[in-house]
């Protein structure tokens, strides 16, 4: 991080990702407590009244059968006393002997008959005359003075009175509070991590992303050579960097491309437009007579043609070089091809006493556009005339070995310069007394890639250079060609 | 030629500078010219006359040159037409000559190739005529059929590929060829070499035809081509 700012702008996407994130995780992980809770909280409450439906028979029985004597009362109270002890989820509070349980058997009206508990019941009984009560079915049950509510089952025996049996919830209460207290601290927890992993994740990948948006806004700027930093992952944002700089080797090479043609353009049209153009002042001047003027005239059109033939080629390998040769193809015998060239260039060639030489292994058979492999081939021949000194020897080999035509052109020249070595397929690279333009195998290479082949240029060790060609035999895709070629051809 | 009609052409151009120097330079070559700059002008002219040829360019204010000579044809209109465009694509190439253009040139160009093949049209157009057996220029004599040829009387050592040039020349003695249209014809090729392969064929011929103490016939035209004297 360089500076304050990008700190900021770097958090807020991060922050407000991971707040997010936190969001919906805390209100999951809520969503699963409030269910667990109520499972609990069920549960506990299914066994207090399982233990209390159990209790209140006992007691009903026993307050039944017990004969209705002076020890009735101390009978019934020591059973329910005994039963008090066996309450589930033991817990009391301290002090209080025993507050979590009452026993109580009442009239429908008047005072308690028998009460077992804390205080003397009346209060209890006045809660349960309040409510609505349905025999044998565990009732909620707050009672003034106490702060914990009761659950109370009831039961109705022989003599008419009703027996009471009430269970503190304080222990369901406390076991909730508990698991309450320990979920939302272990719950605060998880999310905390939650939210620092979540946080930490983004930033680093919004790191990426902010050093890639950097990196752009920089080449935007100046420095169309340098790349947006890649990652070695092979997710999104590393393949945003991946895309990008493909992106970016595209347009450096378009734009690369676009300052050699303009380059070339300027000086390749500039000199000769300007002799042209004195050429011709002159031949206009007065006190030339015609035939002094005709020479420059004439020349003056060559000049142009020259010029004309520049301006072709030069399109052709941008077009090529820019994938946009549109090639209509046909099967073409390169050695038939050669030949015909061989014979076309000897004559000017044994003028220069150069030797020309072919061993070919026979027909050759590839799937080209005529136009331009004609084209390649004789740049390929005028580049040997231009640069080869007297008495050399051409020597052309061509054969094919597995689907692949190759054209191998040796002399025994000077070869390849260093320099011109180096950038031998690139636009206006000239031999040191070249007087072309040295378009030509800027041209054979873009057209040869442009079907599928590969050129290379070198210096034979003996001396001299060496140039091979490599073209795609015609074999299945022929076929299915033949038919589009037809309607051309009709 | 056979006969002595005026051929009469259709110039297609909406460029004035072009059409001014075409239309100049082809009345002195001997044509009768009409000239269109668009191509409602040019339909109305062609449906009007039947023209020995026409002359098209690609780029007109109104519509593409294409589409006109494709509506030209479909009006019953069959002269040759000769395609000019400053387009240079080889797709273009096809196109137009697929679609009814019987020649194709690309700007700039030598007028003398214009010229050319404006004439190489008409003769095709005028008659698929009989090809001959036996061709004569002055003293010099070609058997087709022996591939044979001779100069006054005397047998010439020419190569098959010599004899083919000269065959060339011959059939079109007295006119302007162009290097490419040599090129094209006698070794079928499409290139435009930057070294002096024509010329050096053309000067080998020449030794062989033009000996010393015989009127050359090989003319070479600077900058545009070769022709063979008629007469």
């Amino acid at each position: 991080m360089s500076s304050k700012s990008d700190n900021t702008r770097l958090r807020s996407g991060a922050w407000r990702i991971s707040l997010w994130a936190t969001l919906a995780f805390a209100f999951g992980t809520s969503l699963v407590f409030a269910g667990l809770h109520r499972f609990v909280a069920n549960d506990i409450q299914r066994r207090s009244d399982a233990w209390l439906s159990g209790e209140i028979e006992v007691l009903g029985d026993v307050a039944e059968r017990t004969p209705k004597d002076r020890l009735y009362d101390r009978v019934v109270s020591e059973v329910a006393e005994l039963a008090s002890k066996e309450v589930p989820n033991k817990s009391r509070s301290e002090g209080n002997e025993n507050d979590s349980v009452f026993f109580l058997q009442a009239e429908k009206s008047g005072p308690p008959r028998l009460w077992v508990g804390a205080g003397n019941g009346q209060a209890n009984l006045d809660a349960i005359r309040a409510s609505k009560v349905v025999p044998d079915v565990p009732f909620h049950l707050r009672v003034k003075g106490f702060d914990i509510p009761f659950r109370v089952v009831s039961v109705r025996i022989d003599d008419g009175s009703f027996i009471y049996l009430g269970l503190s919830e304080r222990d369901e209460l406390r076991v909730l509070r508990n698991l309450r207290l320990r979920f939302l601290s272990l719950g605060v927890l998880i999310v905390l991590f939650g939210f620092a992993i979540v946080f930490y994740a983004t930033r680093r990948m919004l790191g990426h992303v902010r050093e890639i948006t950097e990196a752009a806004s920089r080449i935007g700027q100046s420095d169309l050579s340098s790349r947006v930093p890649t990652t070695q992952y092979n997710d999104e944002v590393g393949n945003l960097a991946r895309t990008l700089n493909r992106m970016l080797d595209r347009i450096e090479s378009s734009v690369h491309q676009l300052h050699t043609i303009t380059d070339s353009l300027a000086h390749d049209l500039r000199s000769p437009l300007t002799a042209i153009r004195g050429k011709l002042e002159i031949s206009l001047s007065t006190g030339i007579r015609s035939e002094q003027a005709e020479p420059m005239i004439v020349s003056a059109i060559d000049e142009l043609d020259r010029l004309t033939e520049f301006l072709n080629t030069s399109l052709d390998v941008a077009e090529a070089k820019a994938d946009a040769l549109r090639l209509s193809r046909s099967e073409i015998d390169l050695d038939e091809l050669i030949r015909v060239m061989i014979d076309l260039y000897e004559p000017c060639m044994s003028e220069r006493c150069l030797r020309i030489e072919l061993r070919s292994a026979g027909a050759a058979k590839v799937f080209a556009d005529a136009a331009l492999l004609h084209r390649a081939v004789s740049n390929l021949l005028d580049n040997e005339l231009k640069h080869l000194p007297a008495s050399c020897t051409i020597l052309i080999q061509l054969h094919v070995e597995e689907e692949v035509a190759t054209l191998i052109l040796e002399d025994d020249g000077p070869g390849f310069t260093e320099e011109t070595g180096r950038e031998m397929f690139e636009q206006r690279v000239k031999g040191r007394d070249s007087s072309g333009h040295g378009l030509g195998l800027a041209f054979v290479e873009a057209v040869v890639r442009a079907h599928g082949g590969v050129v290379t240029a070198s210096n034979r060790p003996e001396g001299g250079a060496r140039l091979v060609v490599t073209l795609p035999c015609a074999f299945e895709r022929h076929d299915e060609q033949v038919q589009p070629l037809d309607m051309l051809a009709g | 030629m056979a006969y002595h009609r005026v051929m009469e052409l259709l110039l297609v151009e909406d460029e004035l500078e072009i059409q001014d120097f075409l239309k100049a330079s082809l009345a002195d070559a001997g044509y009768e010219v009409d000239v269109a700059g668009d191509g409602k002008t040019a339909e109305s002219l062609a449906s009007a006359k039947v023209y020995d040829a026409l002359i098209v360019d690609l780029g007109l204010p109104d519509q593409d040159g294409i589409d006109l000579i494709l509506r030209l044809r479909h009006l019953g209109v069959s002269s040759p037409v000769l395609i000019l465009s400053a387009r240079r694509s080889i797709d273009d190439r096809v196109r137009g000559l697929e679609q009814g253009g019987d020649d194709y040139l690309t700007k700039p160009f030598a007028l003398a190739e214009l010229l050319a093949r404006l004439r190489n049209l008409l003769r095709r157009n005028v008659a698929a005529t009989a090809s001959p057996t036996f061709l004569r220029v002055v003293d010099l004599e070609l058997d087709l059929l022996k591939r044979r040829a001779s100069r006054g009387g005397e047998l010439l050592n020419l190569s098959p590929q010599e004899f083919v040039l000269l065959e060339y020349l011959c059939r079109h003695a007295g006119r302007v060829v162009t290097r490419s249209m040599l090129l094209a014809e006698v070794w079928g090729m499409r290139i435009q070499p930057d070294t002096n392969v024509v010329d050096v064929h053309i000067y080998r011929l020449r030794g062989k035809v033009d000996t010393e103490g015989r009127e050359p016939l090989i003319k070479t035209l600077r900058g545009v081509g070769y022709v063979l004297k008629e007469r």
